[in-house]
């Protein structure tokens, strides 16, 4: 009993007992002798599949509203009222068909969004008093202690306190390999551990993760309207009601009153009215999977004409954590080491990511510079000038030796550039007036910089453009590798949004991609702001035109691919739509189509489009492969190397292109 | 004296089965209806129905009848 009563709750079941009732009318009217009782079941019928029709069509009517409910209940009431008891049956019978038909698929193109909202958890182990306890995953205090067991869903945005782990952040990034996690790491609710144990301090619970942030942002990008979509909304409302008037009029002059109804039942304006709508629904849904998050229609729109790129060096085409790669003794008294430290317990004060590569390398060769130095200054544009243990040292560039007077400079010179163009970015020591050594500092090319590139020039980018405050030697190191078109060093952060500026007057539509904090300007300023890495950052989720949430850049070609097959998609829809209507209205006009067959062919018609959407859901031939296996690093391994040397496989350097800890 | 301005909460209901774009101006003119709610917008591509209303007026159970009346089944969206 109770099967039953579900399923004559469910959407089948009105169609299929009109359904019903036609066929059984139609057999009748075969074999009977009189028409009358197949004509009464063929009422039956239009009753049963239109009462709900002409329910909506009346609701709609009280809140002032004409629907497209309201046209085919007049064409079917009409229809029963001058006889024409098939076509009334067949009209709302195929109505409800195609709308039980409609909202199964609506919701498989609604599917991308409805995962992640199904990705988020709801309970959560905390440990309160040294007790694990279950708590609704929304009840965990910011703060708090959560335990992620091997399989579980994180439940929290946190940090690793304890424990390690490899998660699967998928829903997040869109990336499929594991991450491991230790302490110190950052992880995110909704995803999941696929291995080992970790103790988490809450940061962010409920509405304030990053994936309720990106639920948030999914749905709003799916709300607004793309700018084709609000002539659309003007256009359908009042479209709807001028088929009204329309048909009466016509009914009224030709006296044609099938002709009437037949015109209200063709001027549905379905498919036009869900032609772009159902695209973008698609289409962010799915990048959102793939871990790109677009802001809405209109910036799908533009990204799909995007003709420009320019790309911040440090960070995004290189991998943002330079490293200590060559150490050139000057002075001959000294020692690699000697050098080394003497640097490392001069920058130990400074928090410039070039300091830390010093001092990283240092305390890898475990030599001693613990302290602070007595006196730091630094000099803008040329370095700083450090007092430590008494000696003073300076670190720097040519122009620093030569403000502070440093005999013997043009040895430190030659050194600093032939290392400059290797790519690498040069630091002069000098201890105490006398010239210690050169120190080479590389932040290393991304293994897929390149393959981005040229996956960038496939979707249709004409122009790769890197932009940098490094100096134009380095600068152009990277690009010889990378790829890219064009290189502008030795930039400000202002000097980036005059670029932006004089690619948009002539006549690119330019992407910008940066990191939100000192790129802003040229970012607001661009078609489209990309941030990349975004999962760390609450702000560039919500702000970002283009948020890609991992670290991964190939994901950035297939934004705009994903794009462009978005926007071809919508245009596919609304002509589907627009050639049904035409072709239906000369069918009417010629004769031939009647209300059922044109009922028959609309309803087709807004499957079709829902259908050709729904292609958009599916995984595309990739663009991106992976991150190629050859690490681009430039090795010069001894002071007498002045060249480029050919990239080799460094596995121990092997750059992970996987989204992982800040 | 001071008058205490009636206190608006904000709830967000995510609703099933949006197919008409018509059916969005319907929902919205129902709810509104509705004495206590301060402003409804619906949202016909993420299927999201966002209520202002007075707490102590009406319930968030009679807001979702209400849009149970208009067709749609809904719940409170958790975030």
């Amino acid at each position: 009993m109770n099967a039953i009563r579900t399923w004559m709750k469910s959407r089948w079941a009105i169609p299929a007992a009109s359904g019903a009732l036609i066929i059984a009318a139609l057999v009748i009217l075969q074999v009977g002798t009189t028409d009358i009782f197949g004509n009464i079941l063929m009422v039956a019928a239009a009753i049963v599949a239109g009462t709900h029709i002409v329910i909506t069509a009346a609701r709609a009517l009280w809140a002032r509203v004409i629907g497209i409910d309201l046209l085919v209940a007049v064409a079917a009431i009409g229809a029963v009222v001058i006889g024409q008891y098939w076509e009334a049956a067949a009209v709302t019978f195929l109505f409800a068909i195609g709308h039980a038909l409609e909202t199964a698929t609506l919701n498989k193109t609604r599917s991308a969004l409805a995962e992640l909202v199904a990705v988020a958890p709801d309970v959560a182990i905390a440990l309160r008093d040294g007790e694990q306890m279950e708590v609704a995953a929304s009840a965990v205090i910011l703060g708090e202690t959560v335990l992620i067991k091997n399989g579980a869903k994180v439940p929290v945005d946190g940090e690793v306190i304890g424990g390690a782990g490899a998660l699967d952040e998928a829903s997040i990034t869109g990336e499929s390999m594991p991450v491991e996690k230790v302490t110190g790491d950052r992880v995110f609710a909704g995803t999941v551990a696929r291995s080992g144990f970790l103790q988490v301090r809450a940061t962010g619970v409920g509405a304030d993760t990053t994936l309720a942030r990106i639920i948030h942002r999914v749905e709003d990008a799916q709300d607004a309207k793309a700018k084709t979509q609000v002539f659309m909304d003007r256009f359908s409302a009042w479209y709807t009601p001028a088929i009204l008037v329309l048909a009466v009029v016509v009914g009224l002059l030709t006296q044609d009153i099938v002709l009437a109804l037949t015109l209200l039942v063709i001027g549905c304006p379905g498919a036009l009215v869900i032609s772009i709508p159902v695209s973008i629904v698609a289409g962010i849904g799915r990048a959102a999977k793939d871990g790109i998050l677009i802001k809405g229609g209109e910036f799908l729109e533009t990204s799909a004409k995007i003709t420009a790129i320019a790309v911040d060096k440090t960070g995004t085409l290189t991998i943002g954590r330079p490293k200590v790669t060559d150490v050139v003794v000057l002075n001959p008294a000294l020692t690699r080491k000697d050098v080394l430290s003497w640097a490392g317990r001069a920058e130990a004060g400074s928090d410039h990511p070039l300091s830390r590569a010093i001092l990283d390398a240092a305390r890898n060769e475990s030599l001693d510079v613990a302290g602070l130095p007595e006196s730091t200054e630094p000099v803008p544009g040329k370095g700083i000038v450090v007092t430590t243990q008494g000696h003073r040292v300076l670190i720097g560039n040519p122009a620093l030796l030569a403000q502070y007077k440093i005999s013997d400079a043009d040895a430190a010179t030659r050194a600093a550039t032939a290392l400059a163009e290797a790519g690498r970015t040069p630091m002069i020591v000098v201890l105490d007036d006398t010239v210690a050594g050169v120190i080479g500092v590389a932040d290393e090319v991304r293994a897929d910089a390149a393959q981005m590139v040229s996956d960038l020039h496939a979707a249709g980018v004409k122009r790769v453009i890197m932009l940098t405050g490094d100096a134009e030697l380095v600068a152009n190191a990277v690009a010889a590798v990378t790829g890219v078109d064009e290189v502008r060093a030795s930039l400000l952060p202002e000097d980036k949004l005059d670029v932006v500026t004089a690619l948009q007057a002539e006549g690119y539509i330019v992407a910008m991609v940066g990191d939100g904090v000192n790129d802003a300007p040229a970012l607001a300023t661009a078609n489209i702001g990309v941030a990349m890495g975004a999962a760390g950052s609450a702000v560039a989720v919500e702000t970002a035109d283009i948020a890609l949430m991992g670290d991964n850049l190939l994901k950035l070609p297939e934004a705009i691919s994903l794009a462009r097959r978005t926007v071809n998609n919508m245009r596919q829809n609304i002509a589907i739509a627009l050639i049904t209507v035409t072709l239906l209205l000369l069918g009417v006009l010629m004769g031939g189509v009647t209300m059922s067959i044109g009922m028959l062919v609309h309803e087709a018609s807004v499957l079709i489009v829902i259908v050709n959407a729904m292609r958009l859901l599916r995984r595309h031939g990739s663009v991106s492969s992976g991150p190629a296996a050859t690490n681009t690093t430039m090795p010069a391994t001894r002071s007498t190397d002045h060249g480029l040397t050919p990239a080799n496989a460094r596995p121990d350097q092997a750059a992970s292109a996987t989204g992982g800890t800040p | 004296m001071s008058t205490i301005a009636p206190t608006t909460t904000h709830t967000s209901l995510r609703a099933e089965g949006f197919t008409c774009p018509s059916c969005v101006s319907e929902i919205e003119k129902q709810v509104a209806r509705v004495h206590g709610v301060a402003a409804v917008t619906v949202k016909f591509a993420s299927a999201r129905i966002e209520i202002d209303y007075d707490a102590s007026v009406v319930s968030v159970d009679e807001l979702i009848a209400v849009v149970a009346k208009a067709g749609y089944s809904a719940r409170v969206a958790a975030f």
